[in-house]
């Protein structure tokens, strides 16, 4: 650190380095230099003058903004002398003109910048008696959030962050001086993903959300930090809760991970937490009707039909679907269970959306989030990140808007990211081996994009764009990714806390800690604690509900997993549920899958209970308790446990901590991790593997094959459409349908045609469109998209209302009739 | 020298007193029950929710009553005014309001701490209770009708102690004080008119209070 200058602020030498804004500088010497528009994770604007510092300089000391300001050797700063109180105090007294000091009702009252700051720098008394500004209260700018805009004081952070962060910049500042105000487009809402953090960074109460309006106040909430598990980032939030309800969400910023940010999904998807539809008892079918039954009864239901199927037909005869909701620990409790006490190797926590277990859990070297900050250049061909990941949007964003990065995204279809893009290139779904195979040979405008690419460090972020797209691209394409220089591979799987479950050998292929099924050394180390587990291949979630359809298993395990809902081909994840002889559900809902099951036990959700999750890097986290869950519900692993000891196998675990001590124990990359460590030493989590710890499998994709990538690609039948099926943000999963602030976003139905297309087949925005695949046939508007290639059709994924289309590539579109006006 | 006239001046008072008390008629004891007397003005007896004149509540939901209370006794819940009939001025209204009396100490900082004049202590203190669960007063027993009387457990006919007039005696501490108890506002009414009782009159030491003979002096 050779650029530290020594600066004095109050009369106290500092060593800072040199550019370091003085309020950033003070402050992290302990000197608290009030502010209202200044944001660490934001650009400084000098907006409000809050911050009005005295410096010394050679022409005598000037008063100047401490947030504009860079420290520089020899600086000397009085941050509470009396010319510094004097304006402090006076642009306090002027920000207050026209505050209208509602309080009481204000939403923010009790934690709010404006009123600590008034407390403690401000002159307690106005001279200002005439008429205050006066502005229709509260004006909605979303569906989730609410403007004061007498409350505004005109911080331009909330445009500052939907600009510079969200890059939604769907807010400005309207009008000058007195009438200056935020202000939306006209007949076009502020409806960003981002929205919610305008809210939580608001200085005031000018932002509210409408999902938290009037619900409690600061001082009755109980708060509590954990790690968000909406996707696999595993943002950092506080839980904060007021008689048992939880009330809101807000974004801690974990450096690490998601820097204080929280999409709208996550910030306001709590509600399902609450919802009356939470399963509160066991239920038990008799005669194809659900009856709530006792715990022993329940129980006994399952020793009995599970027992008896397990004994007569062995356990390989029993299915295990789920765990990517649950904990770690949890996740661990059915791993153990399915391989111990059932006897089985059919068990995945993917529902067919994802990619091989072991390229998620292994892929190496693996990059982490943070590593998109040191990047010279970031490859995305995954699914459009702002659909699915919000906060990773954020942070590829971040890097190449503010740092420069060269940045490529290849996508089916426009992203979140394209503006921002160097180099964007769409393809049909199906011809991305084709493409990959160009793009490595750096073929005609492929070298320019291949130029680009070879300026290293890359971090490429690597996930299957679309439901309908090949898995085994994404290993083709971490090939390639990593013969780029200084790369590093970021697997991006969407579904919360599938990496940890996988980790946790929640995949036909892979043990706990990353280890390979079938790995002696692994095996062997995990049977010393297990005892002997099965031998035979395992089947993935595909494999088996075909296995169900087929009659070559009897019963199926869930743990948390929707499959009819969840799975691209609900049909077959139908048919295998309606043929199995049982079906035991461990669920918080009674949700299109459950719904089929025989006996379905009442879970406790995220916030009802203790224990670590791992995200896309790896880095573990810990999830805490805020709110007790409903009826007679009970954490996952205690539910397995309590079966398995009907079935004459206890488990024996004793608490959900004793399984974090067991899985350090079995599972190596994990070793090391504990409860305590992570609440108290590793507060931005620990990443795996741990410590000295290796990886038993580093799964390296090999070089590019092209023959292998020729025999990939695939082509929609003639005269048939490609399809492109997408998840986005808001959609019909069973937590969204339970959060009704959300569901209500989804996006609905809708077929995407390129304007070619649509000219072709006589069809224009908004008529209707048939759509017909091997599993249906849907009628829905159509919205011309020349974002997609010609003869593709794109339709989103999981929509209200709307029944699963299959995964088949080829789809057959023709104009259906006009909507009626 | 000094004590000799301190004591003097304090004996001065006891003699005074039971001038009045032991050898006039103003008698120590009150045969409560079967009587009972004009209560202190300050005197905490149990809570009301007051109405503005108009008939609108005072309440605005803001919770900063339960915010201050020590005993953590008040339950209070904000919802959104409705627009064509709203409950209470502004934005929000408490659409719950729960006093736990039984674990209530009657100290007054709820009354002190409401920015509405919303909830006042009354001097009625005859709140016994047979079941627990009574003691709990929701909106239904607290929010005054508009001639300012609250629900009450029991009626002047089932417990002849009840007095519900005392219910519009207010704890005169707030107007004492209120807002803020600066010189400054020497001779504003620091309080609002409520429904069924208007104004109420300034306290002593406030400007256009009526001038009393003060014994201790
Ligand atoms: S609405 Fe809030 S964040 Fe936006 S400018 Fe006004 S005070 Fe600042
Ligand atoms: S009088 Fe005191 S203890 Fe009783 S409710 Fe009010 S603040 Fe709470
Ligand atoms: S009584 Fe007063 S302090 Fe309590 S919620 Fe109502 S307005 Fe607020
Ligand atoms: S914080 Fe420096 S001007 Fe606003």
């Amino acid at each position: 650190m050779a650029d530290l200058v020594k600066i004095t602020v109050d009369g106290r030498q500092i060593e800072v380095p040199h550019g370091e804004l003085v309020i950033r500088a003070a402050q992290d010497h302990g000197v608290y230099i009030p502010r209202f528009c200044w944001h660490p994770r934001m650009r400084e604007v000098g907006m409000c003058r809050m911050c009005l510092v005295e410096i010394e300089t050679p022409r005598g000391t000037i008063l100047t903004t401490a947030c504009t300001t860079t420290a520089a050797e020899g600086m000397v700063v009085h941050t509470a002398s009396d010319t510094a109180k004097k304006a402090q105090e006076g642009i306090l007294e002027f920000l207050l003109i026209n505050h209208p000091l509602d309080c009481p009702v204000c939403d923010k009252g009790g934690e709010c910048p404006l009123q600590d700051q008034t407390m403690a720098f401000g002159p307690g008394e106005s001279r200002f008696v005439e008429e205050k500004r006066h502005y229709e209260k509260p004006i909605p700018i979303s569906d989730l959030v609410f403007l004061d805009r007498e409350r505004c004081i005109l911080c331009a952070r909330c445009t500052r962050f939907a600009d510079e962060i969200a890059g939604d910049p769907l807010i400005e500042f309207k009008d000058r001086g007195n009438h200056t105000s935020v202000e939306t487009f006209p007949d076009l809402p502020f409806s960003s993903y981002f929205s919610g953090n305008t809210v939580q960074i608001c200085p005031v109460g000018a932002l509210t959300a409408s999902a938290y309006r009037f619900k409690a106040r600061p001082w009755d909430l109980l708060v509590v930090e954990s790690s968000c598990s909406h996707c696999t980032v595993g943002c950092r939030i506080s839980v904060e809760s007021s008689q048992n309800h939880v009330l809101r969400f807000n974004g801690v910023d974990n450096g690490a991970t998601n820097q204080g940010w929280l999409s709208d999904k996550c910030r306001f998807g709590f509600e399902f937490i609450g919802s009356e539809q939470r399963l509160r008892t066991p239920l038990v079918k008799v005669e194809g009707e659900f009856r709530e039954a006792s715990w022993a009864e329940a129980l006994d239901v399952v020793a009995d039909r599970l027992g008896a199927i397990i004994e007569e037909q062995g356990g390989d005869a029993v299915g295990g679907i789920g765990g990517a909701r649950s904990t770690n620990e949890d996740a661990y409790a059915f791993g153990k269970f399915m391989r111990t006490v059932v006897g089985s190797n059919h068990l995945d926590a993917r529902l067919d959306d994802g990619l091989d277990a072991r390229f998620l859990a292994a892929v190496s070297p693996r990059a982490k989030i943070a590593d998109l900050d040191r990047a010279a250049t970031i490859l995305v061909w995954a699914p459009d990140l702002k659909e699915e990941s919000g906060s990773l949007y954020l942070r590829v964003r971040h890097a190449v808007q503010e740092r420069g990065a060269k940045l490529v995204v290849v996508h089916p279809r426009r992203t979140g990211l394209d503006d921002r893009a160097t180099h964007k290139l769409t393809y049909r779904p199906g011809e991305g081996p084709a493409l990959l195979g160009e793009l490595a040979g750096g073929a005609g405008d492929y070298a320019k994009v291949l130029e680009t690419l070879s300026l290293g460090p890359v971090v490429a972020v690597v996930g299957r764009t679309g439901l309908t797209e090949q898995p085994q691209l994404a290993e083709e394409v971490a090939a390639f990714a990593l013969s780029l220089p200084d790369a590093k591979v970021l697997p991006f799987a969407r579904r919360s806390n599938v990496f940890g479950a996988l980790d946790m050998g929640v995949a036909p292929t892979l043990l706990p800690g990353r280890a390979a099924a079938g790995d002696s050394e692994a095996t062997g180390h995990l049977e010393a604690v297990w005892g002997p587990i099965p031998t035979q291949a395992g089947r993935d979630t595909m494999g088996i509900l075909q296995g169900l359809v087929d009659g070559d298993l009897k019963a199926l395990v869930l743990l948390g997993a929707d499959p009819v809902r969840d799975v691209p081909a609900a049909g077959i994840a139908r048919r295998g549920m309606e043929s199995a002889e049982f079906v035991v559900a461990i669920d918080l809902f009674l949700t299109d899958s459950s719904e089929l099951a025989d006996v379905v036990f009442p879970a406790e959700a995220f916030g009802e209970k203790e224990g670590t999750i791992t995200n896309l890097e790896g880095r573990v986290q810990k999830v805490n308790r805020v709110v007790t869950g409903p009826g007679q519900s009970q954490a996952d692993w205690t539910i397995l446990d309590d079966i398995s000891r009907r079935l004459g196998k206890p488990l024996g675990f004793a608490s959900a901590e004793a399984i974090s001590k067991e899985i350090a124990d079995v599972a190596p990359p994990y070793g090391g991790i504990s409860w305590e460590l992570l609440e108290w030493d590793a507060k931005e989590g620990a990443v795996v593997p741990y410590g000295e710890a290796g990886q038993p499998v580093a799964y390296r994709p090999d070089g590019v094959d092209r023959e292998a990538l020729a025999a990939m690609s695939r082509n929609p039948e003639s005269g048939a459409f490609a399809l492109h099926l997408a998840r986005t943000l808001y959609d019909d999963g069973v937590l969204m349908r339970n959060s009704l602030s959300l569901h209500a976003l989804a996006p609905g139905g809708a077929v995407h045609l390129h304007p070619a297309d649509a000219a072709r087949l006589g069809v224009s925005e908004g008529s209707l469109v048939e759509v017909e695949t091997v599993d249906a046939s849907v009628r829905l508007p159509a919205v011309i998209d020349p974002s997609l290639a010609t003869g593709v059709v794109y339709v989103p994924f999981n929509q209200p209302g709307i029944p699963s289309l299959g995964s088949d590539l080829s789809v057959v579109v023709a104009a259906g009739e006009e909507v009626s006006a | 020298m000094g004590m000799i006239n301190n004591l003097r001046r304090g004996f001065a008072v006891t003699l005074r007193v039971m001038r009045r008390t032991v050898f006039g008629d103003g008698l120590l004891t009150t045969e409560y029950p079967k009587e009972s007397r004009q209560k202190p003005e300050r005197f905490h007896g149990r809570h009301v929710l007051n109405r503005h004149p108009d008939g609108i509540e005072k309440c605005i939901g803001c919770e900063l009553c339960a915010g201050a209370c020590p005993a953590r006794c008040i339950y209070v819940r904000g919802a959104d005014n409705p627009i064509d009939e709203p409950v209470s001025p502004g934005e929000r209204y408490g659409f719950v309001y729960d006093i736990n009396m039984l674990r209530c100490i009657f100290c007054g900082l709820c009354v002190e701490a409401c920015p509405t004049e919303a909830i006042t202590m009354t001097h009625l203190f005859e709140m016994s209770v047979t079941n627990r669960d009574d003691a709990i007063y929701t909106k239904n027993e607290l929010l005054v009708n508009p001639e300012g009387i609250p629900n009450h457990m029991f009626t002047p006919e089932q417990d002849p102690m009840v007095n519900l007039d005392e219910l519009k005696d207010a704890d005169g501490w707030m107007r004492a004080t209120a807002p803020s108890g600066r010189a400054a506002y020497e001779g504003i009414p620091g309080w609002s008119a409520s429904a069924g009782i208007g104004l109420r009159p300034p306290e002593r030491g406030q400007a256009g209070a009526e001038v009393e003979e003060d014994d201790d002096d």
